[in-house]
């Protein structure tokens, strides 16, 4: 035991535990979802817990690298696999309450499904261990390996309510283009380990310190080898022009199923992207950055102005993600001054896009497929506190003060400004105000247009708990960012 | 010309590899049959095998060839997952052709 560092991958070993715990319990003990979801919320406790103890550790201690070639005094050396650093902390943690809020939103979808619910809850557990090993990995490899691990479990998901039209279609669909997607990132680590030797993030023998050594007079198979990385992770946070799946996804997978694919990944992908150029790549900055910037600019046309046709509501949310995959862009750039914005901005949208779609589960159903805005008309009579929980959330996505989502794209703004972007700020200030309209239609109609129906939707204690808890985030870090603010500060990754 | 003029070099292999990688994008992109787009991503992951053991000879270093293992778990671990999923819905709809699956539209 002694030389197996288990803190730096504590977190995955914790969902890894809680996945193959659920499958035990539901052949072991039957069927009854209340042992599976002791089990989850264990594993997700565990997991943050966890985070918050390599928060403390770093923080004490320093940051460190663990899992790698022992050299002659059997301390590693090189080629470490895993960081451990306040930045994968503070993603674990974002994570953990991402995955926790998701599962309870989706937790009637679970029990719909009888015995194969378990198998669905350990596939989350599984997909959220992938995407925290992007967050945390210190190899390009090791990246491929939680990017794979977080997709093809997302696959299944998808597709995981295989009795409904709709649903193979979108895992269909979702696998093709997500093995595209997987395919050009793996390509893109090799044509730069062609031209660096190696896949590392850190170490003496890694990318960084090869660039740094070497001057590149013919950069051109590692400047593909970047675009084709970029490409990758832009696939999975559904960026445009890469974005042609995710509507398709969302609209067809259960919406249980979407409240955890469409944030979690955006989060990891989100991380893994930051923690890649600026360690890997730092040298080539005014190349990717340029890149990076474009992709962030036609994300945010494109979503915004897709989005104000939609008449299906997980579609808009689909497309108002991609405009906001490209505002995250621009917090990537904005890392450069200040790694805090982006944070900020990754983990109020994720509350909020979680807490909207726990609403549209309550309203629609956990298992439907497309879902009309029109079956939200007359909401805020039939469930004033649904009603406002959507304003809430609107508004947060929106950007009106006084939510988070406000503050968020403030501080985004103001760094990416900061850092020499301003027309990329003046694009999205643009398109902000042009989203406002899809935004506050859904409102319009759950408040001022009459329904046919006089049926209350009605709202279990988890998922009351659940919007409870992202409305309370969203409008408290909204009128108090500091809180976030303050912490995020710290969460750099090793250097 | 003499012989070394000849030789092989991981310049060719990785030449061959992005060779491979684009018939495979380019199949994923214009067939229509979801197997054949699944035969053409294996083609991609299999053209990047290809570019990681050439650089890896090249560079007298092994972390290409164990990258390539990874490579190839990872690629069963899709093939089996990719397979089922063309299955499901080959038994509802007896097509494979992704053009039968647009019920989703905005």
């Amino acid at each position: 035991m002694g030389n197996i560092a288990f803190l730096p991958i504590g977190l995955e070993v914790a969902l890894l535990v809680g996945a193959i715990g659920v499958l035990m319990v539901a052949v072991t003990m039957g069927r009854s979802s209340r042992d599976w979801a002791v089990v989850a919320g264990a594993a997700i406790g565990v997991g943050f817990v966890i985070s918050v103890r390599q928060w403390v550790v770093v923080g004490e201690s320093g940051t460190q690298l663990a899992f790698g070639t022992k050299g002659a005094d059997g301390l590693a050396v090189a080629n470490q696999m895993v960081a451990m650093d306040k930045f994968g902390a503070l993603g674990g943690m974002i994570l953990m309450v991402v995955v926790g809020l998701a599962l309870i939103g989706s937790w009637q979808m679970v029990k719909d499904l009888g015995s194969r619910g378990a198998e669905f809850v350990a596939l989350i557990l599984l997909s959220a261990a992938g995407m925290h090993m992007m967050i945390v990995s210190a190899n390009l490899i090791m990246l491929f390996i939680g990017l794979e691990t977080a997709s093809i479990a997302l696959y299944v998901i998808a597709g995981f309510l295989r009795n409904r039209r709709g649903s193979d279609e979108s895992a269909m669909k979702y696998f093709l283009m997500g093995s595209f997607a997987s395919a050009l990132f793996i390509y893109g680590v090799a044509l730069v380990f062609a031209a660096t030797g190696s896949t590392s993030l850190y170490g003496s023998t890694s990318i960084g310190q090869f660039l740094a050594g070497n001057a590149m007079p013919n950069p051109g198979i590692l400047l593909i080898g970047i675009g084709l990385i970029l490409v990758g992770l832009a696939f999975k946070m559904s960026a445009a022009p890469f974005h042609q799946w995710a509507p398709d996804v969302y609209q067809g997978a259960g919406t249980g199923a979407v409240a955890f694919m469409s944030t979690g990944v955006k989060v990891a992908a989100v991380a893994a992207m930051v923690r890649v150029l600026y360690i890997g790549f730092f040298q080539f900055y005014d190349d990717w950055s340029m890149a990076v910037a474009l992709i962030a600019a036609l994300s945010i046309l494109v979503g915004t102005a897709t989005a104000i046709a939609q008449s299906d509501l997980k579609r808009m949310l689909a497309y108002s993600g991609v405009a906001h995959a490209g505002f995250l862009l621009i917090a990537v750039l904005a890392a450069r001054v200040s790694l805090d914005a982006m944070w900020f901005y990754l983990a109020t949208y994720a509350v909020s896009l979680v807490g909207m779609l726990t609403v549209v589960t309550v309203v629609a159903g956990a298992s439907a497929g497309p879902v009309s805005i029109e079956s939200f008309r007359g909401l805020g009579k039939r469930s004033p506190m649904l009603a406002a929980a959507i304003a809430v959330f609107m508004f947060s996505m929106a950007g009106i003060p006084g939510t988070s989502g406000f503050v968020a794209k403030l501080v985004v703004f103001t760094a990416a400004d900061l850092s020499g972007f301003r027309w990329l700020v003046v694009l999205a200030l643009v398109a902000s105000v042009a989203g406002l309209f899809f935004y506050l239609r859904i409102i319009v109609v759950a408040f001022f247009e009459d329904s046919d129906t006089e049926e209350t939707p009605l709202t279990l204690t988890g998922p009351r708990i659940a919007i409870g808890f992202a409305v309370a985030v969203t409008v408290g870090l909204g009128l108090w960012p500091t809180l976030l603010l303050d912490f995020a500060r710290e969460a750099l990754p090793h250097l | 010309m003499t012989m070394s003029d000849l030789a092989v070099t991981a310049g060719w292999y990785m030449a061959l590899a992005a060779l491979l990688f684009s018939i495979g994008a380019i199949g994923l992109l214009t067939r229509r049959n979801a197997l054949v787009m699944f035969m053409s991503i294996e083609l991609m992951l299999n053209s990047v095998n290809l570019t990681f053991v050439a650089v890896g000879k090249e560079l007298r270093t092994l972390e290409g060839q164990i990258a390539t293992l990874f490579v190839m778990v990872v690629a069963a671990a899709e093939v089996t997952i990719g397979l089922a999923i063309i299955v499901a819905v080959f038994r509802r709809r007896a097509t494979a052709s992704v053009d039968e699956l647009s019920e989703m539209k905005g």
